[in-house]
């Protein structure tokens, strides 16, 4: 089966493109997702990992390499038909208090992307649904991001993502700055949209507790170079890489189990 | 010395001041910038309507009356004007100058300031530079030249401040302009579709609004002060057009005879001056916790 | 050695902290766990009382006999640095972007100790060295922006330790580093405390992290401390739900073999999430989102005290026979 989105020999950088001196951030990166998995996308900081998923999902535009998406350039995709390439991927961010406009309500907020995409005003049934999905009730919808914590806000940034029934989500250390009991229930509703809508989940952390829980497979990230990947129980278990092994290390070293 | 987290202070357990509740809703500076402000509006609106004396009306019989005289709250002028009369009006003419100057300057300048923060740095740097080589601009020059060009008065007062302004304005919006653009928020509209025109319009402007009502009351003052400055040097509208800042220039050589024609415009600049001043910190004060809930100033 | 009894912060109508009794001894190192709104930060800093204005304290807190609240402010600044001194969370921002490494240090020391220029230079480069950063003599010249985070956290710790403290308190040191750079601080802190006998502090809203360190855990919820005892009781006989969830709340990455197994599988979950200030519920404050909760909730729950100086505040404890959640 065709993976549904691809990059062969991505390179990325930031700045000027003629300027030689500016360091790549992806280097000669090559992967495959397939439709309907669950991909963990691990790294430390500097690695490149979230400027992966950015130009994965085609808010940034890479200077070399391909990148597809469902067996079509994604160039291709952005000259001729970027509101199917949108409205096919989004993204959940990591701080729930910055990815909502502040003056925006939380209704105005979650209608956003069906106003954008589809050109349409969700009624508030729709809206109501949306947040009944991700466990939050709609007397929620009329206030404002201050008034919400941040475990709520980072359910409606999901909410948000999925209001256009995309196939791919693309997670950007969704818990991370979230309490530890309001993460467990994010990565369980995470788990629970990601069966109930058949998505691709493709998630950046740093937590390999967290990936080893929501991911099949993994791919580790070192200074924009994917080191080692495969399924997450194996490179988990069993990492080949140094540096994976070091990650793992590491991470044992502070874990409960 | 070991480094202390935001803004905390050392507790003196021997004096435990009871620290009272704080229950202010409103810092003194918002009320009393409001006060004195709606004062200065409410003066300027009502000489449309009405004022003590008939402005145009001349009487030298009664030239020079000090404050307290029969009919006279404030006193008389040199060609026998009621003050109270002449300072309302000179209150109008600041209003209009003041507004018109400031809401246009503000309205480029803010617009131009968030162009610039949206363009690629490239373009960026080069444009900012621009951006503060009109801030380097000095303000009086630029007016007195447009004044030899143009001739005294409003118009040439109100665009000297318009040029004046308008840099100040961008460089104001350039900042926190450039900091929402880099919010989870605004990638988020991307990442679904939106234009930079609609982002710029409905996200970054309405949260830097606050920014800007308070660089608009600041700008007011600075307005009022520049067309008193400008009156004052002769430059500004002419007689018989009332302004403060001409009031003072001519109650120089009387400053003997009759010093009370000095004190009252200057004491009007001051106050209006002061409580556009007083106005643009109280609003900062109340609309920064609010803000700084939720993100940027 | 330090012995915090019957603490209380109170700002404006709202109970910060409210702890009956803490106890550090010497050269031990104690985990202070809790998430936003435990209080634990506010703990911490009523110690070396680097507290709001607005905050009142009472109760009282003894360091090697003294009582830390009575004291003046300058007495309190020679105690701060000095005998007690503390790590924060985020290197960048404690550091004077505009001041050389060395410089910075040396600053700190001389604020407590006279010294010659000689012997200071000396005690800079082994500070330096002991908090293990390679080529001393380099990074003493350098300004914290040259410096990874890792290292700016080593030169933290270095300024910290400079004048021999004997309790360092950390209060998230490690949270904005990578994990790998985690493990080395980490690591570096337990030497650092085992070497000197020195007592930590270690506040932290990870679990994992606490364990790692600490001798001893607190867990602290609501500004209660609701249970503390030695780091294998707490992980493996936690007595406290709350504890017991936090544990489970946490992914960890399981054995290899049992990796597998615990794809997809969902984590147990503390229904609800920390109420506001001036929301707790009375009695104990975590009843409204216990499974456990009875009438006798409503009142406070007294301190059981197990062997091995375990204590908790519960009415409905899980018992010895219960294993640690395992999620």
């Amino acid at each position: 089966m065709r993976p549904l989105v691809e990059a062969r020999g991505l390179h990325f950088r930031y700045g000027k493109q003629r300027s030689a001196e500016a360091p790549w951030t992806l280097t000669d990166l090559s992967l495959q997702i397939r439709s309907d998995s669950t991909l963990g996308i691990v790294g430390e900081s500097g690695s490149g990992k979230s400027t992966l998923i950015r130009v994965l999902a085609g808010l940034l535009n890479h200077q070399q390499g391909d990148v597809e998406f469902d067996g079509r350039d994604i160039r291709d995709w952005l000259t001729s038909s970027s509101t199917d390439l949108r409205r096919r991927n989004q993204i959940v961010f990591q701080s729930p208090r910055r990815s909502l406009d502040p003056r925006m309500s939380i209704g105005r907020s979650l209608s956003q992307p069906v106003r954008a995409l589809d050109h349409r005003k969700p009624n508030s049934d729709e809206l109501a649904g949306w947040l009944d999905r991700v466990g939050l009730g709609s007397e929620l919808l009329k206030r404002f991001p201050h008034q919400l914590s941040g475990g709520q806000l980072q359910r409606v940034g999901i909410a948000r993502a999925l209001s256009v029934n995309p196939d791919v989500l693309y997670a950007d250390e969704p818990v991370s700055a979230l309490d530890v009991s309001v993460q467990a229930q994010v990565l369980n509703l995470l788990m629970d949209v990601r069966v109930q809508l058949g998505l691709t989940l493709v998630m950046v952390s740093h937590d390999l507790g967290v990936v080893s829980r929501l991911c099949e497979d993994v791919v580790v990230l070192r200074h924009g170079v994917i080191v080692e990947h495969g399924r997450a129980a194996d490179v988990l278990a069993a990492p080949q890489h140094p540096y994976t092994a070091a990650l793992v290390q590491a991470a044992r070293t502070v874990s409960l189990k | 010395m070991p480094p202390a987290e935001g803004a905390f202070r050392t507790q003196s357990a021997q004096s435990k001041r009871r620290r009272r509740n704080r229950a202010t809703k409103y810092p003194l500076s918002l009320v009393l910038g409001a006060v004195l402000v709606s004062s200065f509006l409410l003066v300027a609106l009502v000489s449309f309507f009405w004022t003590p004396y008939d402005p145009a009306k001349i009487s030298v019989p009664d030239r020079l009356l000090p404050p307290g005289s029969d009919g006279y709250l404030f006193g008389t002028d040199k060609l026998g004007r009621d003050v109270v009369t002449q300072l309302m009006l000179g209150a109008r003419n600041s209003l209009y100058v003041s507004v018109l100057s400031t809401t246009v300057a503000i309205t480029i300048g803010a617009l131009f300031g968030l162009f610039v923060a949206g363009l690629r740095p490239f373009w960026q740097g080069p444009l900012t530079r621009m951006v503060d080589v009109g801030l380097a601009l000095p303000g009086i020059l630029v007016a007195l030249v447009l004044a030899t060009k143009l001739g005294p008065g409003n118009e040439s007062a109100i665009l000297a401040i318009i040029i004046w302004f308008i840099p100040v304005a961008a460089r104001v919006t350039i900042g926190p302009a450039k900091q929402i653009l880099a919010l989870d928020y605004v990638e988020a509209a991307f990442s679904y579709g939106r234009t930079r025109r609609f982002v710029m319009l409905n996200h970054v402007l309405p949260n830097i609004a606050p920014l800007l009502i308070v660089l608009s009351s600041v700008m007011f003052a600075a307005a009022i002060l520049i067309e008193a400055s400008l009156a004052f040097l002769g430059v500004g509208v002419q007689p018989p057009t009332p302004s403060w800042g001409r009031f003072l220039s001519e109650a120089q050589p009387l400053l003997e005879a009759a010093p009370y024609l000095m004190y009252f415009p200057g004491m009007a600049i001051v106050l209006t001056v002061l409580g556009f001043n007083l106005l643009g910190d109280g609003l900062r004060t109340i609309l920064d916790p609010q803000q700084a809930r939720t993100g940027i100033i | 050695m330090l012995e915090i009894r019957d603490l209380s912060v109170t700002i404006g109508p709202h109970q910060i902290v409210r702890i009956d009794a803490l106890d550090i001894a010497m050269g031990e190192r104690l985990g202070l766990v809790g998430e936003s709104g435990s209080g634990k930060t506010m703990t911490a800093m009523s110690i070396i009382r680097l507290l709001p204005d607005e905050a009142e304290v009472s109760g009282s807190i003894t360091f090697d006999g003294r009582s830390l609240l009575d004291c003046s402010d300058s007495e309190m600044s020679k105690v701060r640095g000095k005998d007690i001194a503390i790590v924060f969370q985020d290197p960048a921002r404690a550091l004077n972007p505009m001041m050389r490494i060395g410089r910075q240090i040396a600053e700190g020391i001389r604020l407590h100790m006279k010294m010659s220029k000689e012997k200071l230079q000396a005690k800079v480069l082994s500070l330096l060295a002991q908090v293990q950063l390679p080529d001393p003599e380099s990074v003493l010249r350098r300004y914290p922006h040259q410096l990874s985070g890792g290292q700016q956290q080593r030169v933290l710790i270095a300024i910290a330790i400079a004048c021999d403290p004997k309790l360092l308190i950390a209060d998230e040191p490690t949270t904005a580093l990578d994990v790998t750079v985690q493990e080395e601080i980490l690591r570096l802190l337990v030497s650092l405390s085992e070497q000197r006998r020195m007592s930590l502090l270690f506040v932290s809203h990870d679990l994992g992290v606490v364990r790692f360190v600490c001798d001893r855990i607190a867990v602290a919820y609501g500004g209660n401390i609701v249970e503390v005892g030695p780091t294998d009781e707490i992980v493996d006989h936690p007595q406290h739900r709350y504890t017991s969830a936090l544990l489970g709340a946490n992914p960890g990455i399981p054995a290899s073999e049992h990796i597998e197994q615990f794809v997809g599988q969902r984590l147990e979950v503390i229904p609800g999430s920390v109420p506001a200030q001036g929301s707790f519920p009375v009695g104990c404050r975590f009843r409204n989102r216990c499974d456990a909760a009875t009438e006798q909730c409503m009142s406070e729950p007294a301190v059981t005290e197990l062997a091995g100086g375990h204590r908790f505040h519960c009415w409905n404890p899980l018992g010895r026979s219960v294993d640690a959640a395992t999620g």
